[in-house]
């Protein structure tokens, strides 16, 4: 056997070291994140307690005003943080975004996996990767121009018209700024993340089965629905949290259409919300100004329920994947 | 071999989570830096006898977006042929930003709409907050068939963003414009979603003309507006313009450089009521009356709200836009090289000509605060 030579085993060794600080980032960064947020967090939850996330009025206080003491924190006079309205409106926003975007996706990618061959197969596909491409800011610009008119004269007196019986969709349309806007426009932001990995999935079903499902004289709906469908369940319950989550974290694009609305939750389907993510985006600033320093807290807790929001959603698709037989799982595993 | 992996993978984690806590440094560690070599500048300068002007200085502004175009198009530009040594460089962050950007040392000059509030400065009371343009805002109004200039005033304004007034029928508005007649359409209050200089005007104007608003809301860059069901908030001057056009029975403020965004786009703006009881529009001369009024007041630290200001024809919602910077320089070459940009800056024949001003849709300082910005500058030592 060769020696191996002490050059060799130098460059060994700077791979694994390489690999080994590569490999390790993504942990040293949540955690370094996830421990930054929660520090600055701290005076925040202790000034205001439960309060903040079960309270609707958000106030920095008076800025140029006088310094008082509240529970041992210096805080501006009138200061207040209470997050409800944001975390509804983050809450509601990607829920109907997931409410429209679930079924558009399933239907889009069955057809490119199944119904669709070839280069018109290749081009939509294309097509549906370069829409998750697309910047946010452009998708809030299309939002303001078309989306909000559109569901302001027409789109949303329908919904009015037909499903305006049950409380939340009637009332006001309004101006088209608010959560069902933001609903569409975070819809077609998250359709190509779950379209592709549902496609990948689809396209993972063994072709023995579909084809004895159509060989028993199975339609091509009931092929899906019946084979391929239970197939592919637990990977997109993944793809569709895939979906979910950034959805949730979605900031500039909601931003410029959800209205922006503070200290008021939504009242029906066409309110003005806004989310935690737009709202911190949109606070910094001001609260930066804050010669206690409380603002920036406040804005860090807020980021702090986000987080934890994000990852509860991950963490449950997980356990609602995770129960399943090994052999579906050797098809689907990601 | 599996132990030695380990050791590599703990290693690397180690290694990795010192150089993410040096990240959190960052900010010091460059203005450290540059400061090492505007020392080393200076030096060179010093053993080479010419004076401290001619060594390469860095000047760093970040901060306000309607300062910005002044920076960025018209100063730097020509500051370059003035002082070649002197490397003036602009970001837009926003006010709040350029503030505390200023205040931490990350820049060295920080552009704000607002004046610093006294409890930052209490803080940090080495800031000189100086003065170098005027700037206005006018109400802007989206009320079809619906042609002039609404008469409003600032408790009616209040009113509306309070929800007290839901309708542009109100009584509390039509008795102000007899001649008009106005629709039964609901208002839509628009507001700025972002930290803003013009929410800090606008809420200034409402605080000083309505005593309930001065009570409950306040004034900030960024204020806890009242819960309006019809109520939105827009991003930025452009944000606003853009929901007010799009959206009929709307009202909102609007910096002055987008005025005429804003009337191309169909919308109308008011003449507002001023201390005199006379309803004027942002015209030129009525801006200049206001700032006339408003520079009698103005106190040493020139932190001062040209709000509601009194005269005739004084416009009421007018500001200064402030350049936030400290007075205690890290080094001589840097304090001359700032001093020389700020007297340059508020000169009406250099810095504040009209030639840099009109564009940007700024007024030049009444030259009786120019002496006051200039007295503050000379405080600013290495």
């Amino acid at each position: 056997m060769r020696r191996v030579s002490g050059a060799s085993k130098a460059a060994d060794r700077i791979f694994q070291v390489a690999t080994a600080i590569c490999a390790g980032s993504p942990v040293v960064f949540l955690v370094a994140i996830a421990g930054i947020v929660v520090y600055q967090s701290i005076p925040t939850i202790q000034f205001m307690g439960l309060h903040f996330v079960s309270g609707t009025q958000w106030n920095l206080g008076s800025l140029y005003g006088a310094v008082t003491k509240v529970h041992g924190h210096e805080v501006p006079a009138g200061a207040s943080y209470g997050a409800l309205v944001f975390i509804a409106g983050t809450m509601l926003t990607s829920i109907i975004a997931l409410i429209i975007a679930v079924p558009i996706s399933i239907l889009t990618a069955m057809i490119l996996a199944y119904q669709v061959r070839g280069a018109l197969g290749f081009v939509l596909s294309i097509l549906v990767e370069l829409l998750a491409g697309i910047p946010s800011v452009v998708v809030g610009l299309w939002g303001i121009l078309v989306v909000a008119p559109w569901v302001s004269h027409h789109f949303g007196i329908f919904i009015k018209d037909i499903l305006g019986f049950i409380p939340f969709f009637g009332g006001n349309v309004g101006s088209g700024y608010g959560l069902l806007t933001s609903g569409i426009v975070l819809a077609m932001m998250i359709v190509p993340i779950i379209t592709s990995t549902t496609r990948d999935l689809f396209l993972q079903v063994p072709l023995l089965a579909r084809e004895g499902g159509l060989g028993i004289g199975m339609t091509t709906w009931e092929t899906v629905r019946y084979i391929s469908i239970p197939y592919i369940r637990d990977g997109f319950v993944g793809a569709v949290a895939l979906g979910w989550g950034r959805a949730m974290g979605e900031t500039m694009a909601v931003l410029m259409v959800s209205g922006n609305a503070m200290n008021i939750l939504p009242q029906n389907l066409y309110s003005p919300i806004s989310t935690m993510a737009a709202f911190i985006a949109n606070q910094l600033d001001s609260a930066q100004t804050d010669a206690t320093g409380m603002a920036v807290h406040a804005l860090s807790e807020l980021a702090l329920v986000l987080l934890v929001i994000t990852l509860a959603t991950n963490l449950i698709a997980r356990w609602l994947v995770r129960p399943r037989g090994a052999r579906r799982k050797v098809g689907v595993s990601r | 071999m599996r132990y030695n992996k380990l050791l590599a993978g703990v290693t690397a984690l180690v290694a990795v989570a010192t150089v993410a806590g040096c990240g959190t440094n960052n900010t010091s560690n460059t203005a450290n830096t540059s400061n090492a070599t505007t020392n080393t500048n200076n030096v060179s300068g010093n053993t080479s006898g010419n004076a401290s002007t001619t060594a390469n200085v860095q000047l760093a502004e970040t901060g306000s977006s309607l300062l910005y175009p002044l920076f960025n198009s018209q100063w730097v530009p020509a500051y370059h042929k003035v002082a070649p040594n002197v490397q003036l460089t602009a970001a837009s962050t926003g006010s709040g930003t350029g503030i505390s950007d200023a205040t931490s040392g990350t820049a060295d000059i920080g552009a704000s709409d607002a004046y610093m509030a006294d409890a930052q400065i209490a803080q940090t009371p080495d800031m000189l907050n100086i003065p170098v343009a005027i700037s206005a805002q006018q109400i802007m109004y989206n009320i079809p068939g619906v042609t002039g200039h609404l008469k409003l005033t600032g408790p009616v304004l209040a009113d509306i963003y309070e929800g007290k007034i839901k309708y542009w029928d109100d009584q509390a508005i039509t008795s102000l414009n007899p001649g008009t007649k106005l629709p039964h359409l609901q208002i839509v209050p628009v507001h700025r979603s972002d930290s803003s200089g013009d929410t800090f005007l606008f809420t200034q104007f409402l605080s000083d003309t309505d005593s309930n608003w001065s009570k409950t809301i306040s004034y900030s860059t960024s204020v806890s507006w009242p819960g309006v069901q019809t109520a939105i908030g827009a991003k930025g001057n452009d944000g606003v313009v853009a929901a007010l056009s799009s959206t009929k029975g709307s009202i909102g403020y609007v910096g002055i450089s987008w005025l005429a965004k804003g009337t191309q786009a169909g919308l109308g703006y008011a003449q507002l009521k001023n201390k005199a009881g006379n309803f004027v529009l942002p015209t030129t001369a009525n801006i200049k009356a206001a700032a006339t009024q408003g520079a009698k007041h103005v106190p040493s630290d020139e932190r001062v709200s040209l709000i509601d200001e009194p005269g005739a024809n004084s416009y009421p919602i007018i500001n200064f836009e402030y350049l936030i910077v400290k007075d205690d320089q890290p080094s001589a070459a840097k304090a001359t090289a700032l001093k020389n940009f700020m007297k340059w800056a508020i000169d009406p024949s250099k810095g504040n000509s009209s030639k840099y001003m009109t564009p940007v849709n700024f007024l030049p300082l009444p030259s009786n605060v120019y002496a006051k910005s200039e007295v503050q500058i000379q405080k600013i030592h290495g």
